[in-house]
């Protein structure tokens, strides 16, 4: 705990993750709340027109100007944040519970369960980053199914590694004293994987998996950037900047700088949040 | 013997995966909502009409059947054809694109070892020193920022503001290849380029603090001749074992670069398919791009124990 709160990164990290959680619960509320007009009756701040198209940031209606069919910058980077931040969350819960729980079947069970699942985590690396995320949205993606297919795609790409983690670490825990000892005593082995091996193992991989999911909303961004991911008109920073295309930048740098700002920021902080509970977990190395 | 044994298996290994990715694609195939007899048969058609042409097409036999024949058919260079346009084969499709995009991955990846390595050892020499510091904030920022978020920045300050460099790729290209593919291949090459670095400084700074560079350094050789030369040949192993993942990150970066500057390589062809469900284009271009990976990564494996004796000895 006391080295958490010594790392200056780590602190600033926590930081804006916490502001951008609020950002991204609160602000399209209150953005909408803001700018409803006694016209605008059916008015969302994802879809519908509020102000001029490209409006230039700085009024104190509009702080950083409109998109390319008026829609507010501020909600939009906010429903963006709430995208990100879903998927990264939603992808890492799913990718650690399955990861640990194949990382567990990978060493606990007789090798025909065990050597299937872990040629099966093995051959899943054949895959380079996240072509297999890309060729799973593009198998199943229809604009109807919202961020759903993205986090699945995710989902799936990004367990193996936890996989091997767990296999890894487990296998330098099994044999210490301590569970000795208590299998020794005649605990069960259901027993000592849950109450003497995984949490020791835990926190690593809650460490390693903050890591994992800067990469996951950096993925998340690509494939909406790339167009196969988050589909308009639900924003998402991904689709956000690639909505100015390279030959208009000039004209149009607010629109690109908030997104990309943002998404890069977010990265930033969840590296450091990772790095630093590493670092806090392994003094050695801190 | 032992090492030609373990590049059997190494090579056994390639193998199976690349039977297993063309398994995913062929699923992938199999579980699209739209199918070639679909297709065909047009909006208007009846299922029976549909069932009829799925018959006709073999498309109702047992899937290990199918399977076979759909890895006999890759094998021999045949992906079926594309469902879109003129129905052109997606061989020739695969033809048109992959050099493209192959010659800018191989141009990033050697670029980005030659940043990274230069980088990497100069950081660990200066270890805690102000060229170290330097080099680790750039390589965070080259970790952390993604691509498309460097390309419109780069394009905006060179192309669009200094107007060096071109904004997009064209067809005719009358400045030389040179000209148009400096900006992509830096964009995608700086990713790997600041993980070499990371890495090269971890594993140059461990070596630094081994025996025999202290007795180099009694022996008197001379300081930077001591760091390329005894230092720079052992640290460099991991970081020839990780080409193998950078070459991956390459290939998935391609898709987000080829779309910034519209060039018309595999991963611009791979996204235009999957947004019209062209699903053999999509099937061929996700199995050639992770055959790419697998060959790379056998190729560098093999090449870490002719690289290292160490590795070459205590070879299974």
């Amino acid at each position: 705990m006391k080295q958490i709160l010594r790392n200056p990164l780590l602190l600033v990290g926590l930081g804006y993750l916490f502001v951008l959680v609020l950002f991204a619960v609160l602000g399209p509320s209150i953005r909408t709340a803001q700018l409803r007009q006694p016209g605008d009756l059916n008015f969302s701040a994802t879809t519908t027109a509020v102000g001029p198209v490209y409006a230039a940031p700085g009024t104190p209606k509009l702080p950083l100007g409109t998109d390319e069919i008026g829609r507010d910058e501020v909600a939009r980077l906010a429903a963006g944040a709430q995208v990100s931040l879903m998927v990264g969350f939603v992808v890492q819960v799913l990718a650690v519970s399955t990861g640990m729980l194949m990382g567990v079947l990978g060493t606990f069970t007789p090798p025909w369960i065990r050597m299937p699942v872990l040629r099966f985590t093995d051959a899943m690396f054949a895959f380079p980053d996240i072509l297999l995320a890309i060729l799973i949205v593009g198998t199943f993606s229809a604009p109807d199914l919202g961020v759903f297919p993205v986090i699945v795609a995710l989902g799936i790409t990004a367990w193996p590694s936890v996989t091997r983690l767990t296999v890894t670490q487990i296998a330098s825990v099994k044999d210490r004293e301590y569970v000795v000892a208590a299998r020794a005593a005649g605990a069960s082995l259901p027993y000592l994987v849950r109450k003497h091996i995984l949490p020791q193992v835990f926190p690593l991989i809650l460490a390693v998996s903050m890591v994992e999911m800067a990469g996951t909303v950096l993925a998340e961004s690509t494939l909406s950037f790339i167009g196969i991911g988050v589909q308009a008109p639900k924003p998402s920073w991904g689709n956000m900047i690639n909505d100015v295309r390279s030959g208009e930048i000039t004209s149009h740098v607010p629109q690109l700088v908030f997104p990309c700002l943002l998404l890069s920021l977010t990265i930033f902080a969840l590296n450091f949040v990772g790095d630093g509970l590493l670092a806090a977990l392994d003094p050695k190395k801190g | 013997m032992r090492l030609a044994r373990a590049i059997s298996l190494r090579l056994l290994f390639g193998a199976l995966s690349l039977l297993f990715v063309s398994l995913v694609t062929f699923i992938a195939g199999a579980l699209a909502p739209v199918d070639a007899a679909t297709l065909q048969a047009g909006e208007k058609a009846t299922l029976a009409d549909v069932q009829r042409l799925r018959h006709q097409m073999g498309l109702d036999r047992p899937w290990p059947v199918r399977y076979a024949e759909y890895v006999e058919k890759a094998v021999h260079g045949d992906f079926g054809d594309s469902y879109m346009g003129v129905k052109e084969p997606v061989r020739d499709i695969i033809a048109r694109c992959l050099p493209m995009t192959a010659e800018i991955a191989f141009l990033a990846l050697l670029v980005s070892s030659a940043i990274g390595l230069s980088l990497g050892t100069i950081s660990g020499v200066y270890r805690n020193k102000v060229p170290d510091r330097t080099v680790l904030t750039f390589s965070t920022l080259g970790v952390t920022i993604p691509n498309f978020v460097l390309g419109p920045f780069l394009v905006y300050i060179f192309a669009t503001k200094l107007n060096y460099l071109p904004v997009n790729w064209r067809m005719d290209r009358p400045q030389g290849d040179f000209y148009y593919l400096l900006l992509p291949v830096l964009i995608l090459a700086a990713r790997p380029a600041a993980l070499i670095t990371r890495l090269t400084r971890a594993s140059m700074i461990d070596t630094l603090q081994q025996e025999f560079i202290r007795t180099a350094v009694a022996k008197g050789v001379p300081r930077w001749r001591l760091y390329l030369k005894h230092a720079l040949r052992n640290a460099i192993l991991p970081v020839v074992t990780a080409i193998g993942t950078n070459f991956g990150i390459l290939l998935t970066g391609s898709f987000a670069v080829e779309r910034i500057f519209t060039i018309p390589g595999l991963g611009s062809r791979t996204i235009e398919a999957i947004v019209s469900s062209d699903m053999p284009v999509v099937q061929a271009c996700v199995l050639v791009t992770g055959a790419m990976f697998i060959v790379v990564n056998m190729v560098v494996d093999m090449m870490a124990p002719v690289l290292d004796p160490r590795i070459r000895e205590s070879q299974v």
